[in-house]
């Protein structure tokens, strides 16, 4: 498949492999819960009344960030199923979450705030595991090219199982899951407000939302890395992360945040780099 | 259909009272009502809510926190009263410190009966209200399209809130254009504005009982002065300020001979809207380092 090909498919199909998952998160979080819960389709119904309520706003600007928060994660998502460089995939990536930073301390209210500097301290937190993983991928495979990594015979989970167990442990921050959802959670109406969102309505809400989609597909791609040699097992194991994330979201309680940091930066220094080391000396 | 009818979002506030329909609506989230079926999330946050569900009676601590969280609510909303305490004050309705039911503060869509009311009555007041919601929105939708209908007039004393609330909502763009948090619209308060309806005349524009413009006159002789012709951001660019401003002008008595206007000196729009009126500028005033004042005249016609 030729890599324009798969951008564009990547960019049909995000938003709505994205939405379904999304409806399908909360279907299962509900049945975990003995309840019957909303249909599939409920983030799309959710996006679209979205896009028709009034937009208030504290300062006009911060919509500004929103935009380009979503652009951005597009744009990053693009450039990973283009099989591009997967530095570039990680510092757009870092670049985009940061614009949604900006466009909660734009908003200038406390809990805006609060949620922001929470998320900056999610992302101090994710960021050395991100960057292990494209190390421990090019340490593998001798490429940072995702083209490369994809296209590489054996399957990376082998030589890198400490990394994609790093990886998991970051991921329920990245899909604002329990145990790590700090800054800003679907379950959290209550003592978080939203966090992050809190002072956005009408439709950069629904672009909050959406970008939310394609992040998840692309994190989903990452995983789907690790497998690349028999795209079955690949998908299956995609399955499976998101399955576990929703079970571990379900049944644990958010964590404070100097815990948060302690435990994900104690893996990533375990996991991820005790299996680089173990690469690098073999 | 924008889907308004799948995607119910709910904001719950407790009035005051013995808190049973407080309890009664959360029980409609547990797994043997399960209202998240229909697509209802109850959120925390009125900026992301389309249903303002109050439970029990209003007393004076609690009608500013209603008031609020109102006007928070973007537009399309419905307010659901939830109990008969909320419909009427019910059971405290002679207490000495309740004024009775939500209505008494906010326009209330739908009443759900009960004491307590039960979670089915509940649930049945939250689908009733989408039906209302829906209306709404139509009526909004063709409200942005036909802007004419519009209703200009004299503010009176209870608009004050609202006009201020507006006010901040559309002074932050002005801030970001003087670089300057501390402009006097944005710091008024409550009192203030209060004290300053007794000397001057305030205009207004109404959409669906919602004020989305605003403007001032104080009256100096034969001038009449006009300051903060405001318009909320999200209906700007539609030539409500214009309107608002003829519209004002025709309400004054016939002794005013002369009219002025007062702008900051990069408010370009509001100079721009001024002198589309016939209004020249005279002369300019510092106020601060930042901003110059911008007086504009013009002889009544």
């Amino acid at each position: 498949m030729s890599p324009w090909l798969r951008v564009l498919l990547y960019l049909v199909g995000a938003p709505l492999a994205g939405g379904l998952l999304a409806g399908l998160d909360r279907k299962l979080s509900a049945r975990l819960q003995s309840r019957r819960g909303p249909p599939l389709w409920q983030p799309f119904f959710d996006v679209k009344k979205l896009w028709h309520k009034e937009n208030i706003v504290v300062r006009r600007s911060q919509n500004y960030y929103i935009f380009f928060f979503l652009l951005l994660m597009v744009f990053t998502g693009a450039l990973f199923f283009a099989g591009n460089d997967l530095l570039l995939v990680v510092f757009a990536l870092t670049l985009a979450s940061i614009f949604f930073v900006l466009g909660a301390y734009k908003a200038s209210s406390p809990y805006s705030f609060i949620g922001a500097e929470r998320e900056l301290i999610q992302i101090m937190a994710y960021e050395p595991m991100v960057l292990l993983t494209a190390v421990g991928l090019y340490l593998a495979t001798g490429s940072f090219s995702v083209q490369a990594i994809a296209g590489h015979p054996t399957s990376l989970i082998r030589s890198l199982p400490g990394v994609f167990l790093g990886l998991l442990c970051i991921l329920p921050m990245k899909f604002r899951k329990s145990p790590f959802d700090l800054s800003s959670s679907h379950h959290a109406h209550q003592e978080l407000v939203r966090g992050l969102t809190i002072e956005f309505s009408g439709g950069p809400l629904a672009m909050i939302e959406v970008a939310h989609w394609f992040e998840n597909v692309l994190l989903l791609g990452w995983v789907y890395l690790f497998f690349t040699s028999s795209p079955l097992l690949g998908l299956a194991a995609a399955a499976a992360v998101f399955l576990l994330v929703i079970l571990v979201d379900n049944t644990s309680a958010r964590l404070k945040w100097p815990t948060a940091l302690q435990r994900v930066w104690l893996a990533t220094l375990v996991l991820g780099f005790g299996n680089i080391l173990v690469l690098s000396f073999r | 259909m924008p889907g308004f009818k799948q995607s119910p979002w709910v904001l719950h506030y407790d009035a005051s009272s013995c808190n049973g329909c407080d309890i009664e609506t959360l029980a409609c989230l547990t797994p043997v009502y399960d209202v998240e079926r229909l697509g209802v999330i109850n959120t925390g946050n009125p900026k992301h809510a389309d249903i303002f569900l109050v439970t029990g009676g209003v007393n004076p601590r609690s009608r500013e926190v209603i008031r609020n969280l109102y006007h928070q609510l973007p537009e399309p909303k419905v307010v659901v009263a939830v109990g008969a305490c909320a419909a009427s004050g019910g059971i405290f309705r002679e207490c000495y410190n309740i004024s009775g039911g939500v209505d008494t503060v906010i326009p209330v869509d739908v009443y759900v009966p009960g004491c307590a009311a039960r979670p089915e009555a509940i649930i049945d007041g939250i689908v009733r209200a989408l039906a209302v919601l829906e209306d709404k929105h139509r009526a909004m939708a063709a409200m942005v399209d036909s802007i004419d209908q519009t209703l200009y007039g004299l503010a009176e004393r209870r608009d004050v809130p609202e006009i201020l609330a507006l006010q901040k909502i559309a002074y932050q763009s002005e801030a970001e254009l003087y670089g300057d948090d501390s402009l006097p619209g944005l710091q008024e308060t409550l009192p203030e504005i209060e004290a300053e309806f007794d000397r001057a005349v305030f205009g207004k524009a109404v959409v669906n009982g919602k004020i989305i413009g605003s403007i001032r006159g104080h009256r100096d002789g034969a001038t009449a002065r006009l300051t903060r012709c405001t318009v909320h951001p999200y209906f700007q660019r539609r030539g409500i300020g214009r309107r608002l401003i003829g519209e004002f002008e025709k309400s004054w008595p016939p002794e005013i001979r002369r009219f002025e206007a007062i702008a900051g000196h990069k408010s370009t729009r509001r100079i721009d809207v001024y002198k589309s009126l016939g209004y020249r500028p005279f002369k300019t005033v510092p106020f601060r380092p930042a901003i110059e004042w911008v007086h504009l005249e013009k002889p009544r016609p």
